[in-house]
């Protein structure tokens, strides 16, 4: 296991008495692709600003690639916000160039690499438009081209699916994908499960401003009781007495046929075959059977549930 | 500062491609050209020839109005005769200074001065005189040896006023109610006259009544004002340009008195001496040194010259500031702010930006100036005397290098304002309600423009000059009016300092202020940012 590639103690960021984030510490490895998880307004964006040293801490400490501000190391990292935009009256690639010179790249170099990834993405043939020309897709793209151009090692994406259609959506994922196989550090934030559960095997996640969990995506699973569905129009009270099944909920009301669907929570451990052999045992016809882990959106929802509406309203 | 170039590069760069850095470019420039070539071009294509018809039932004045016209027609023709002499002298080529005009032979044989004055006199002799002796010819022989070798061929003036005939149908003996009725739908433009085969509109109608000369209204003869009886009536369409009306009249008017003159046995001739004698003025400068202080015409630039310098600088430095502020916002609403604010610090992207519009600024005054001077060498010259003498005043005194410190200067104190303001706002609508204020402040200035000038080191120009935000433009109007040593000295240092204190002030605002969204903060909360609050 390398060393970590940022590291978060005890930071906590106070707006007047307001916690934005409170009393967080993480760290991440290097190589690795994270999701960093929260409904909004949980305090992700403050978190990423503070790591890029964009604003500071109210108390804590980070440690991003050796150096305790971001900007000591500007090169080696990109960065792209969470609302996105782009000088209007720039073509395509000379935004590209620019922030990539702003990242230290000399002028020529830069210049070249724009080119090339616009090439890599598609874009080739926006290369000279200027950027009020691009759809929001095209245009987010760019911005994501610009926060990678100059190769850096740690790349901080603040939504970067948001606002894209089911196309633009899968680009982002192969960028964020290539990023992972050259062995780069992503941090990503996103409310969208999907897209973590198949980027990551790590995510961070928090709500008001606490973390709440922070491990791998089956970790996360673990924390929620594992569940089988099942269809039935017979009782299933010898199904509910079994040692090894926590609670029945039933998910509809009875149909004309008498048919109903269930949900039952199981123990950790416990073999759910157990629940279809007593099925058997006991004559209860059973008319679908499925047994499935918790879905990651599940997990968040279980985890932040009630704080998610909360700070939605806030 | 690595940063903050890369970002005043592109600040410049992406500023010098919009339109409104062309336009204040170019229109300066324009103006000046303008400004001095419309006229010449006017007087080159001259108004077209006017027409009129002329019925004199008195018969005594008919030969008065032609000469009247006629002495126009000459006064023209020497005045494009002297213009062309002097454009085209080799004594021009030489030294840079016209011919003087009165070391020119006229061909009288007097000075030209005098020659010209010869037709100032309504005496139909003196055209006669002038006619007989070669008119044109004879000048234009005269002043062959002083032309250069290449000059072009003489053009004669077009003619502004041409007497025709009554149209047909229209009787000189008739009532003049009815010549003017007949008249009318010439006069209208309802009908064309034909002159010399062309089809041209009738401009004006002269009618003088056979009983003239018994309405000639004298002092005491109030009655006649009263009358409903006209006395010479002059029927035109157009009221605007009145040189046609204005020749008659006086070359009428001098002939009833020449005739008054002699009916009481006064000697014309005497009266023409007198009235052309005068006791010399001079203007003197008690500033000046002894045997140098009369007032010349540098003099008075120098003094006005400096206003002109302000405005430059007032529009200068309004205009780019306008700039900052819309880029500002620009990047503030685009949160193009945070990844910028993840390569570089805020300190290095203010910095950035206010070099890249320093520069912009800067090339907008210098195409002006270089505009400015480059007319002046094109036109200084005998032709243009007010050209060469300005030249002269920004040659010797210190307009330029002020202009460029109090620009600069003046520059950034504005531009730590808006900049700070341009961090709180997220759009240009919220900006505007702020930029009201800051307009009317900046309105001053323009209002004391012209007014400093004439008292340039009194009480309101000096005390204007120790407030920061009118010093460029105070100090730069008083800049050659030997402004005090204290205020010199000290209004540079106030200057140096407060422009420094703005962007002192401004950063604190900006590196907070640059990421808040929301509605703009109050001024006690940029108080507080100011005194080192947590952002």
């Amino acid at each position: 296991m390398s060393s970590p590639v940022l590291e978060l103690q005890n930071v906590t960021k106070l707006y007047g008495d307001f916690r934005a984030v409170d009393d967080v510490s993480f760290q991440l490895e290097a190589g690795e692709v994270y999701g960093f998880l929260g409904p909004n307004g949980a305090g992700k964006t403050t978190t990423l600003r503070m790591i890029l040293d964009i604003i500071r801490p109210t108390e804590g400490t980070v440690q991003l690639l050796g150096a305790s501000s971001a900007l000591e190391v500007r090169h080696r990292i990109g960065y792209l916000p969470e609302e996105k935009g782009l000088y209007k009256k720039m073509k395509a690639w000379s935004v590209i160039a620019y922030f990539g010179t702003l990242k230290g790249m000399p002028r020529r170099a830069a210049k070249e690499k724009a080119h090339a990834l616009l090439e890599r993405y598609g874009l080739k043939d926006f290369a000279e438009q200027k950027t009020e020309a691009l759809s929001k897709g095209m245009g987010q793209k760019v911005q994501v081209l610009a926060s990678v151009v100059h190769d850096p090692e740690f790349v901080i994406l603040d939504e970067p699916f948001s606002g894209l259609d089911p196309v633009n959506q899968q680009v982002m994922e192969e960028i964020i994908h290539d990023l992972a196989q050259r062995g780069r550090t992503v941090l990503f934030s996103t409310h969208v499960m999907q897209h973590a559960e198949r980027l990551c095997r790590k995510i961070l996640l928090i709500a008001r401003g606490k973390k709440i969990f922070d491990g791998t995506i089956e970790a996360a699973r673990r924390t929620q009781p594992r569940r089988v569905r099942l269809a039935t129009a017979d009782s299933i009270h010898p199904l509910e007495t079994l040692h090894g099944v926590t609670r029945a909920n039933a998910l509809d009301e009875p149909a004309p046929g008498g048919e109903r669907r269930w949900e039952l929570q199981v123990r950790e451990g416990f073999d759910a075959q157990e629940i279809l052999q007593a099925a058997f045992r006991s004559g209860i016809r059973l008319r679908s059977f499925e047994q499935n882990d918790p879905t990651l959106h599940e997990v968040f929802m279980n985890l932040v549930g009630p704080e998610a509406r909360e700070a939605a309203f806030r | 500062m690595r940063y903050a170039w890369l970002i005043a590069v592109r600040e410049y760069v992406e500023n010098a491609k919009t339109k409104g850095f062309w336009i204040g470019l170019l229109l300066f420039p324009a103006i000046l050209f303008l400004s001095i070539q419309v006229p010449i071009l006017l007087e080159k294509k001259g108004s077209p020839t006017r027409y009129f018809v002329l019925v004199d039932q008195s018969g005594e004045f008919e030969g008065v109005v032609d000469t009247a016209v006629d002495r126009h027609q000459q006064w023209q023709l020497l005045r494009s005769l002297t213009d062309y002499a002097t454009k085209n002298s080799r004594a021009q080529m030489k030294s840079g200074k016209g011919v003087d005009l009165e070391s020119v032979p006229a061909p009288g044989g007097g000075a030209i001065e005098e020659f010209l004055d010869a037709f100032a006199e309504t005496n139909p002799q003196a055209l006669d005189r002038f006619s007989q002796q070669g008119g044109q010819e004879a000048f234009l022989k005269q002043v062959r040896p002083y032309l250069k070798t290449n000059a072009p061929p003489f053009e004669v003036p077009k003619q502004r006023f041409g007497k025709v005939p009554l149209p047909d149908g229209v009787s000189a003996g008739d009532s003049l109610t009815n010549i003017a009725r007949g008249l009318r739908p010439y006069l209208r433009g309802e009908r064309k006259i034909t002159v010399d085969g062309k089809s041209v509109d009738l401009y004006a109608a002269v009618l003088i009544p056979k009983d003239v000369a018994k309405r000639i209204v004298r002092p005491g003869q109030m009655a006649h004002l009263m009358s409903k009886e006209r006395g010479v009536e002059y029927w035109s369409g157009n009221l605007a340009d009145l040189a046609l009306r204005n020749e008659i009249e006086r070359g009428i008017n001098a002939e009833v008195r020449r005739r008054e003159y002699t009916a009481k046995q006064i000697d014309v001739q005497t009266i023409r001496q007198v009235e052309r004698t005068h006791a010399p003025f001079s203007n003197l400068n008690p500033k000046k040194e002894e045997g140098k202080e009369g007032v010349s015409m540098a003099d008075y630039i120098r003094q006005f010259a400096p206003s002109g310098f302000v405005y430059l600088l007032w529009v200068a430095i309004f205009s780019i500031a306008q700039m900052l502020l819309n880029n500002t916002i620009e990047e503030k609403s685009n949160r193009i702010i945070e990844v910028l604010l993840s390569s570089v610090t805020p300190g290095e992207l203010m910095l950035g930006k206010l070099m890249g519009i320093a520069g912009i600024g800067l090339t907008m005054i210098g195409s002006w100036i270089l505009a400015l001077v480059g007319v002046l060498l094109w036109k200084a010259g005998p032709q243009l005397e007010f050209a060469q003498q300005l030249l002269e005043v920004l040659k010797t005194s210190n307009l330029l290098p002020w202009f460029a410190f109090y620009f600069l200067c003046g520059y950034v104190l504005y531009a730590g304002v808006i900049l700070a303001l341009g961090s709180v706002c997220n759009t240009i609508k919220e900006a505007q309600n702020f930029m009201g204020v800051i307009t009317v402040v900046m309105m001053v200035p323009l209002f004391t423009l012209t007014f400093i000038p004439k008292d340039p080191n009194g009480p309101i120009a000096r005390v204007l000059s120790w407030i920061p935000c009118y010093t460029p433009f105070t100090m730069m109007n008083r800049a050659t009016a030997d402004p005090p040593l204290v205020d010199q000295v000290g209004t540079v240092i106030l200057m140096l300092v407060s422009a420094g204190a703005s962007i002192w002030l401004s950063s604190k605002v900006f590196r907070i202020g640059i990421l808040r969204t929301g509605q703009p903060p109050r001024v006690i909360e940029m108080i507080r940012w100011i005194k080192g609050g947590s952002h």
